[in-house]
């Protein structure tokens, strides 16, 4: 009888531990997070320069001035209506006029978007004095978004009574505060604290910007300016469709007054929109 | 049924639930509830274009619904190799919607990123199987 040869012992394989292959994918994702945001912060552009009093009047005037028959042509361009009917009590400004309110910040970029075509929009029933351009925060959505502000402005019409508020500058720092009314405004009408809030005479509401702030991504004032004369550009589009739909239901707040602004087909036509 | 198995059968029950809520949100046209501070925006990345699937006006919180539903039954029945791939192509579409919220809109959806880290979740899970 041969004694029993000792089976061999195998060596024991070397094995890839569990957490290997998580953390290996964890450690990727965060790599690629970190080259995306070296991606987003190198092509972010800087936020142009403010410009001086005459180029800024150049710019308001050319945005103010534009003929009717771009209004027409536009119509609701592709702006989102966002306007809804609210039921309050009149809301007249100082001179017993129906009050347009608008509610926003400097470093909101959408803010940045509608202040355009309110510009545009109320600039048909008055006048706008001491708008200045600014650009939305460096470090939010749709950085350096180029529009106005409404922080020194004045606005007269024989029409209707505008006031705004803008609580931070584009840093958010504190910059203005609402009134108790104008904050009871806002908290009854925007109780999602949207910005920008528009009333408008506490017969309509909007809150958001009604195109997207992308329209103006990388564009300077001018170019924006320049591309409202054409009806068939996006620009256009977006911010004189914004504008109409705010100015019907300005007219449609103010027993559509004046006749030359309200009465035209675009924004009669845009009116029977709105509820 | 393996604990592992079961969890990953819940946070592809919990993407269904988000991806619907993002859908209902979508089709609805109201803002989620979601804060709005520096670059955190639901807002933002929602009305972008990347919002809906490339030349359709479906939002991509459907493909989030087909991907964590059939992700749910796979963990069901898991075979290996079906996991690995289904898990890579949720990864490479979360890298892809990382891309787009970070780079070209500069601005993360909070349910949006709550959806892309179940799918992170589910590889993690499927990965480090044995």
């Amino acid at each position: 009888m041969s004694a029993r040869r000792p089976r061999p012992v195998r060596k024991p394989v070397a094995r890839t531990p569990v957490w290997v292959a998580p953390a290996a994918v964890v450690a990727g994702l965060a790599l690629l997070v970190a080259v995306f945001l070296v991606i987003r912060w190198y092509v972010t552009p800087l936020p142009p320069t403010p410009l001086p009093s005459n180029a800024t009047a150049d710019v308001v005037a050319a945005i103010t001035t534009l003929p009717a028959s771009e209004f027409e042509t536009v119509g609701a361009g592709r702006a989102n209506n966002l306007i809804k009917p609210i039921q309050g009590s009149a809301l007249t400004g100082p001179n017993g006029r129906p009050e347009v309110f608008y509610y926003g910040a400097e470093f909101c970029p959408y803010c940045a978007a509608q202040r355009w075509p309110l510009i545009i929009a109320l600039s048909r029933f008055g006048t706008f004095s001491g708008l200045q351009t600014t650009t939305s925060s460096s470090s939010d959505a749709f950085p350096n978004t180029p529009t106005f502000t409404f922080r020194n402005a004045t606005y007269t019409s024989q029409y209707i009574d505008f006031r705004s508020v803008e609580t931070t500058d584009r840093d958010r720092n504190p910059l203005q505060s609402p009134s108790a009314a104008e904050q009871q405004l806002v908290s009854q009408y925007d109780p999602g604290g949207t910005i920008p809030f528009i009333d408008v005479a506490n017969r309509y509401a909007i809150t958001g910007a009604m195109y997207s702030p992308d329209v103006l991504a990388g564009a300077s004032w001018q170019t924006v300016a320049d591309a409202l004369k054409d009806p068939n550009s996006t620009r256009a589009k977006a911010i004189i469709g914004s504008a109409n739909l705010m100015t019907a239901a300005i007219c449609k707040a103010n027993a559509d007054q004046p006749g030359t602004v309200c009465s035209s087909s675009a924004i009669q036509s845009l009116e029977k929109n709105l509820k | 049924m393996p604990r592992l198995r079961l969890i990953a059968i819940l946070v592809s029950l919990a993407g269904v639930a988000v991806s619907i809520y993002l859908t209902v949100v979508h089709y609805a046209g109201f803002v989620p509830a979601c804060p709005v501070s520096g670059a955190i925006s639901c807002e933002a990345v929602l009305s972008s274009p990347y919002a809906v699937i490339a030349g359709t006006s479906i939002p991509t919180s459907v493909a989030g619904i087909v991907w964590f539903a059939v992700s749910a039954v796979l963990w069901a029945r898991p075979r290996r190799s079906f996991l690995l791939a289904w898990s890579m192509l949720g990864l490479l579409t979360v890298i892809y919607l990382l891309f787009v919220e970070i780079v070209l809109v500069g601005a993360i959806c909070l349910w949006c990123t709550a959806a892309h880290a179940l799918v992170v979740v589910l590889v993690l899970i499927a990965v480090g199987r044995k």
